[in-house]
């Protein structure tokens, strides 16, 4: 086959324009002056201004703490929706397929409003927790998603046989079923935790004034004047999203299977 | 049997109630004040005033809507344009390379989308790298890309291409290499060939494809934000300001309303248009 040296030079000429940006931000966090257009020398000042900056320190905790729940609630609440949603049939089966749809098609800023909405017309005064419960919600239908299949994909028979041989429902699901998706759930939850963790959207609907995500420091930072400590913070996150990513293409692999990109594509 | 039934529905019920109160319920409410007003302090209350609605609908923000629809088409064609060629050379002549490069393309989107946006926003500074170089290229030395349409615009498309190249690439995947052949046999040229043979295979991919852009494109705010000025705003920075600085929540529904609308609008088109496609192919 004769190689498209056009569509060649044109691709590398795309992957330049795509990492120019993440280059220009990872290469400032080590400039040792404050421009963000002229590199005057190493230093590591911005990474020692950022574990020194309280405020964005207890903003990482909180980004921390909101993914691990995100990931742990939309794990449990996804992975019964999955098993259900394969397998019941009637109504609510139909139902429960609708709306876990729907949070797909909707753009993440209306989603923000509504929650927003809610939180004020239930009284519940915008804190962590609405950041969290908001998270959820908008994680459940991922989860969901990238299961249904490898729940669909499941041999019934083994369950079936753990029966025959006196196992109840409930213990042929914990001790058959979870088990065998158990690398799915688990990479999916890596996924998760590295999307809720950079969602800013969201976050930056349901946030109380402190603390906040984050994300959404980040973004009043780059708003109101940049301090080339985000250029740092931007950085470690990426760095932390390319360990996730890796995290995840790994764990099936921990467990003997084909691991690779379709996780990621949720096919 | 019974039983078993009943074991698979149990599980659906957590997450159901769930969706329902914390987004389905939720919807609802912004619907409902999407017909409330405000009093004299700007305390939102429900109602069932159309005023919000024939707001939305005046000059100003009738503006603004039609340049978001403008600026998410164009973005979502720009990125169709750029993901052929990149899916194309990486599924055809990738060879072992290929899901290196697909992870490749995927990892910066994985990087935290505001860090992503206003390092672009560098670049195509005026300082920036891009500009200098279109400068010793000859180029006149007013062009600027922040602060305009096209800024936003490529701040979009950044922050979006990989929607598109995505479901692109999986399609040319799944293409018959053979049909390719064919093609150069009956007709020639590449450029030919790639026009009537692998575009037309991948049509699918590139449905999807524009769907994933322009829903998020249409929604955005921070392009606008980071990388436009005051005559750049899109209906996103509208709805963030009347939730924020303007408090104004009925109107601020009645527009987050509308958008919602326009996307299901074009999401029901896509649907129909893709059970078409597939009816056809069965054929």
């Amino acid at each position: 086959m004769r190689k498209p040296r056009t569509a060649f030079a044109f691709t590398v000429l795309f992957f330049v324009l795509l990492y120019l940006p993440v280059a220009v931000v990872v290469l400032f966090s080590f400039n040792s002056q404050k421009s963000l257009t002229v590199y005057e020398g190493f230093s590591l000042r911005w990474y020692e201004a950022f574990f020194a900056d309280e405020a964005l320190i207890e903003s990482l905790g909180m980004s921390l703490r909101v993914s691990l729940v995100a990931m742990v609630g939309s794990l449990v609440l996804g992975v019964a929706l999955a098993l259900g949603l394969v397998r019941a049939r009637g109504k609510l089966g139909l139902y429960a397929g609708f709306i876990m749809l729907v949070p797909l098609i909707t753009p993440e800023i209306v989603t923000g409003v509504a929650s927003l909405l809610l939180f004020k017309g239930l009284g519940i005064p915008l804190s962590t927790m609405t950041v969290m419960i908001a998270e959820i919600t908008f994680s459940i239908s991922y989860v969901t998603v990238i299961l249904r299949s490898r729940v669909a994909a499941l041999n019934r028979e083994v369950e079936e046989a753990a029966i025959d041989l006196g196992a109840t429902r409930w213990q042929a699901l914990l001790l058959v079923t979870l088990p065998a998706l158990l690398p799915s759930i688990l990479a999916s939850g890596v996924l998760i935790f590295a999307l809720v963790f950079d969602d800013f959207v969201l976050a930056f609907f349901t946030t109380g004034v402190t603390p906040q995500p984050l994300s959404v420091r980040i973004y009043s930072a780059i708003r109101f004047g940049i301090q080339p400590t985000i250029n740092a913070v931007g950085t470690l996150m990426l760095l932390g999203s390319i360990a996730l990513i890796g995290l995840a293409l790994l764990i099936p692999r921990f467990f003997g299977r084909r691991g690779g990109l379709s996780i990621l594509s949720g096919e | 049997m019974r039983k078993r039934v009943s074991l698979w529905s149990w599980l659906l019920l957590p997450g159901t109630v769930w969706m329902s109160i914390f987004f389905i319920t939720s919807l609802l409410l912004v619907t409902a004040l999407s017909f409330g007003t405000t009093d004299d302090l700007g305390t939102p209350h429900f109602g069932n005033s159309l005023s919000n609605w024939a707001e939305v609908f005046a000059p100003v923000y009738r503006t603004v809507i039609l340049r978001s629809l403008g600026y998410a088409f164009i973005t979502a064609v720009l990125c169709l344009l750029i993901a052929y060629p990149v899916a194309y050379a990486i599924a055809r002549h990738g060879g072992r390379w290929k899901n290196a490069l697909i992870a490749a393309i995927v990892v910066p989107f994985f990087a935290n989308y505001l860090v992503r946006m206003y390092g672009w926003a560098v670049v195509l500074s005026d300082e920036g790298p891009l500009l200098g170089l279109a400068r010793k290229l000859g180029a006149p030395d007013d062009w600027r890309i922040l602060h305009t349409g096209f800024g936003v615009i490529a701040g979009l498309v950044y922050g979006f291409v990989v929607f598109m190249i995505l479901p692109l690439y999986a399609a040319m995947e799944r293409m018959d290499s053979a049909v390719i052949e064919a093609g150069r046999d009956l007709y020639g040229g590449p450029l030919r060939t790639f026009l009537f043979v692998t575009v037309p295979a991948t049509r699918q991919g590139a449905l999807a494809g524009l769907v994933l852009v322009f829903l998020p494109a249409m929604g955005d705010f921070v392009s606008a934000q980071f990388l436009g000025g005051p005559d750049q705003i899109m209906i996103g920075n509208l709805i963030q300001s009347k939730f924020f600085d303007g408090q104004n929540w009925p109107l601020g529904s009645a527009l987050t309303m509308l958008l919602m609308i326009v996307l299901l609008i074009a999401m029901a088109g896509y649907l129909r248009r893709a059970r078409k496609d597939e009816q056809e192919a069965w054929q």
